[in-house]
């Protein structure tokens, strides 16, 4: 092929990539499709990095998900004037985190730890899978990473389609549904309409989701098929809630033994998953011990009348607008040093 | 930085302007050989320190060996390069290694002894550009080549980011006299290089990452016990992704320097459409096969000295090539497997000969040269060629599980010895694999006697901009992230 043919078909490659794409953009957007930026390691990393600003102006956010939906990080910064680092991360225990950040001799700022007792006081490799993946990849980021993860960032903010969970090709394959041979093990997926993420790691139901009972049900149902998971697993070898508070009060001492603070915060449930956690998951034999081991103040949001009467649309996590009544009130009830 | 990152992107935009302006050939290079510094230190700084080093030595050593005359000198300064090129591979990747297993030696021995680990970190690429530097030195005690007359020139052929960390394995011949004379590219040499960057990073993030990677990863992670048709898949994911990963970085880096006007010899041939492992080996990793062949197959003798010789360098070969792609005995029994597979097959063709020759064809017998099937009819060198791959399946089994024990329940389950096992991958999966290994095999077996260019300049121009447009969409719809390419840990 001459040149000239092959410079023809390059130019008939750009056309078809800008119309498809462009398509697909514009398509995305007349549905209400807004940016979401993907949760990824590079992104948690990215936050990981900022825990060592000044610690009379950034307080640190650690746990599972009901952190990142339930607190407001504009409600926090404009009330504060304090800078939220949100590590959180979904469906994983925050002790490895925690660990991290009690042997990092730099740090000696101050932390929110989320407590969310089946995932905190798991030893399952599931929980644990994430918060490792996450602490690899800030230790092992190269330079040539972060500059592409700056590039990612503008693309990100620009293209709504760059949203790797929902609109991915393989998340395109996921949707077809196909029938598996009896007894694979699938993890029900999650409405695309459940929730945004922002830069600053922070989940957000959208409007959709919201006026939306069917899809609160469907979320509702996965809470349902998790409790279902998690009854008849196999009993631990071990009582997981002595060395998993040993670890935690080795971290916690570490950090105040620099100077730090940590507080523990319990964020709202309701529905049949809060019963159930209360139920099986009782104060005196998480919550209790764990603030009698490291001797930290701990906010359950069962105990303060502001917090207490939350209702959760999907039992687990909290809309928008509850989530800035939330932040509020924790911000009153969280140390001055925490929010001053 | 890797190729399938938009770091990448940004850098060899600024790359091919630099490249294009009327600078000196001089000041080209020097931009070039700059470039390629700062692409090796976007992974680790430091590590640019044993780059220099290793340009450094073996540029003056491979002066001097060239000159000497003293075979006493000359054979000293071979020693001082070796040791030097090798000793740091040694320390860097076989470091843990050698001290692992001389730990397991001493406790076999009854001797408690428990060293702290050493927190060693391969630098990118040490395995390549150890081989490269390594051939010029050799090549310069044996007076093969003229010596490199620039130190700026020879640094860019050891540097040369297409090729630093993943090869293809350069000669100094191959490239070194394209650094002599001013070049650009041409339009078609820009327009192929863009094509082939495209259908690289297609291969590399669409069809190894984002299609093949998930499958392998879940059943070569899994503890529990794997049924014929999960373990299959997974193998067969695996055989599809270190192809398309592998290949797929040899195709950017070719196509990578080809825009800039620069000619990087071929690494892969369509290899699953290899007929025999004699085949494969020519078809798999080229530059890395010639180098084993040149540069210790030969000198240890090769087949000039006797059939039990041959069998026993041709095992040798394999065995090292093995250990050069990991510090684990798994890497030396896959090497090991292909030199068990390489030993049938010699023999196969020795008899033949032998046979021919007692028949009284002695001179055709000898002078006839150990071609894919030759004397095989269409539909049994089709058979061989499906053998082959099976063959080469099993062989990717110990080259991907990190222990022996991972490998021989893989094994085992790939050939129904594993009961009740638990179905783990899901339809969507599994029909992923069947479709692009399906599709691989039979692009392979069309394609085995051409190359991509060749089709490329052969196809309709609307053809060739539809496909291209096809894989530009689809990189652009996998959303993978710029994750590692698999070589780069050998």
């Amino acid at each position: 092929m001459p040149a000239n043919n092959l410079r023809k078909a390059a130019i008939l490659a750009l056309v078809l990539v800008v119309l498809t794409i462009g398509s697909w953009e514009l398509y995305l957007r007349s549905r209400g499709v807004t940016i979401s930026y993907d949760n990824s390691k590079e992104l948690w990393a990215d936050k990981r990095a900022m825990v060592y600003e000044p610690a009379d102006k950034t307080t640190v956010f650690i746990g599972s998900s009901r952190i990142k939906f339930d607190l407001d990080i504009d409600t926090w910064q404009q009330t504060t004037g304090r800078h939220a680092v949100q590590l959180a991360a979904e469906g994983s225990s925050p002790v490895p985190i925690l660990t991290d950040l009690g042997n990092d001799p730099n740090f000696r700022g101050r932390l929110v730890v989320d407590v969310t007792e089946p995932i905190f006081f798991s030893s399952e490799h599931m929980s644990l899978e994430k918060p490792t993946a996450y602490l690899d990849c800030y230790k092992k980021r190269t330079p040539a990473q972060k500059a592409s993860f700056v590039l990612n960032h503008a693309l990100e903010s620009w293209f709504v389609f760059l949203d790797k969970d929902k609109y991915s090709l393989n998340a395109g394959l996921d949707r077809l549904n196909i029938p598996n041979r009896p007894g694979v093990f699938v993890f029900p997926t999650f409405p695309d309409d459940f929730n945004c993420s922002d830069f600053d790691r922070r989940s957000k139901m959208t409007p959709r989701f919201l006026a939306d009972t069917s899809l609160q049900h469907r979320v509702q149902n996965i809470w349902l098929f998790v409790m279902e998971m998690g009854k008849n697993a196999p009993p631990p070898k071990e009582n997981p809630v002595p060395p998993m508070l040993a670890k935690v009060k080795d971290a916690v001492g570490k950090i105040q033994s620099r100077g730090g603070e940590v507080v523990f915060i319990r964020t709202p449930s309701s529905g049949v998953m809060g019963g159930a956690e209360q139920h099986v998951f009782t104060r005196d034999r998480f919550w209790d011990p764990l603030l009698a081991a490291t001797n930290c103040k701990g906010i359950f949001f069962t105990d303060y009348q502001e917090t207490s009467h939350f209702t959760c649309p999907e039992w687990s996590h909290l809309s928008p607008q509850d989530a800035i009544s939330y932040t509020k009130a924790l911000i009153t009830e969280l140390p001055p040093s925490f929010t001053h | 930085m890797v190729f399938n990152s938009y770091t990448f992107v940004v850098f060899f935009i600024i790359v091919l302007i630099l490249h294009n302006l009327p600078f000196s050939w001089r000041q080209k290079k020097i931009n070039l050989l700059l470039a390629s510094y700062l692409f090796y230190a976007a992974w680790n700084p430091p590590f640019i320190f044993l780059l220099w080093l290793s340009t450094v030595v073996d540029f003056f050593v491979g002066r001097a060996l060239y000159t000497q005359t003293n075979i006493h000198k000359k054979r000293v300064l071979l020693v001082i390069s070796l040791i030097g090129n090798l000793g740091m591979l040694c320390f860097f990747k076989y470091g843990t290694f050698l001290l692992d297993n001389f730990v397991a030696l001493l406790n076999l021995l009854g001797v408690s002894y428990h060293p702290a680990k050493p927190n060693i970190i391969l630098p990118a690429g040490i395995s390549f550009y150890t081989f490269t530097t390594l051939c010029y030195t050799v090549d310069m005690f044996k007076q093969k080549s003229e010596p490199v007359r620039s130190l700026l020139d020879f640094s860019l052929f050891v540097t040369f980011f297409p090729h630093l960390v993943a090869g293809p394995i350069v000669r100094p011949p191959q490239l070194v006299p394209q650094f002599e004379s001013p070049r650009k590219a041409t339009k078609q040499q820009l327009m192929e290089g863009l094509f082939l960057l495209s259908l690289g990073l297609f291969m590399k993030v669409v069809l190894a990452d984002s299609m093949l990677a998930g499958s392998a990863d879940t059943i070569f992670g899994s503890q529990g016990k794997l049924g014929a048709l999960d373990a299959w898949t997974g193998v067969l994911a695996f055989s599809g992704q270190i192809f398309f990963d592998f290949a797929g970085y040899s195709t950017c880096a070719i196509g990578a320097a080809l825009c800039l006007g620069f000619i990087l010899p071929l690494n892969f041939r369509f290899p699953y459409a290899a007929i025999g492992f004699t085949d494969f080996w020519r078809r798999w990793h080229i530059t890395l096969s010639a180098w084993l062949r040149d540069y210790l197959y030969i000198p240890l003798g090769g087949n000039r000295k006797g059939r039990l010789r041959t069998y026993m360098n041709l095992m040798i070969t394999m065995l090292l090539g093995g250990l050069w792609h990991g510090a684990n005995w798994t890497f030396v029994v896959w090497g090991g497997l292909h030199g068990l597979y390489l030993w049938g097959e010699r023999l196969f063709t020795d008899r033949k000969d032998a046979r021919r020759y007692r028949e009284g064809n002695p001179i055709n017998a000898m002078a006839e040269p150990v071609k894919a099937g030759i004397g095989l009819s269409a539909s049994n060198k089709w058979v061989y060629a499906l053998l082959t791959f099976l063959l080469i399946n099993i062989t990717w089994v110990f080259f991907r599980s990190p222990t022996f024990t991972g490998a021989g329940n893989m094994l085992q389950s790939m050939f129904g010895m594993v009961h009740e096992a638990t179905p783990l991958l899901t339809t969507i999966a599994i029909v992923k694999v069947a479709v692009i290994v399906a599709v691989m095999l039979v692009a392979h077996w069309l394609m085995r006697n051409t190359t991509i260019l060749d089709l490329v300049r052969r196809l309709p121009w609307w053809v060739t901009g539809l496909s291209w447009s096809l894989m530009l969409i689809l990189l652009i719809l996998s959303q993978e992230s710029s994750s590692s390419f698999i070589y780069f840990q050998f």
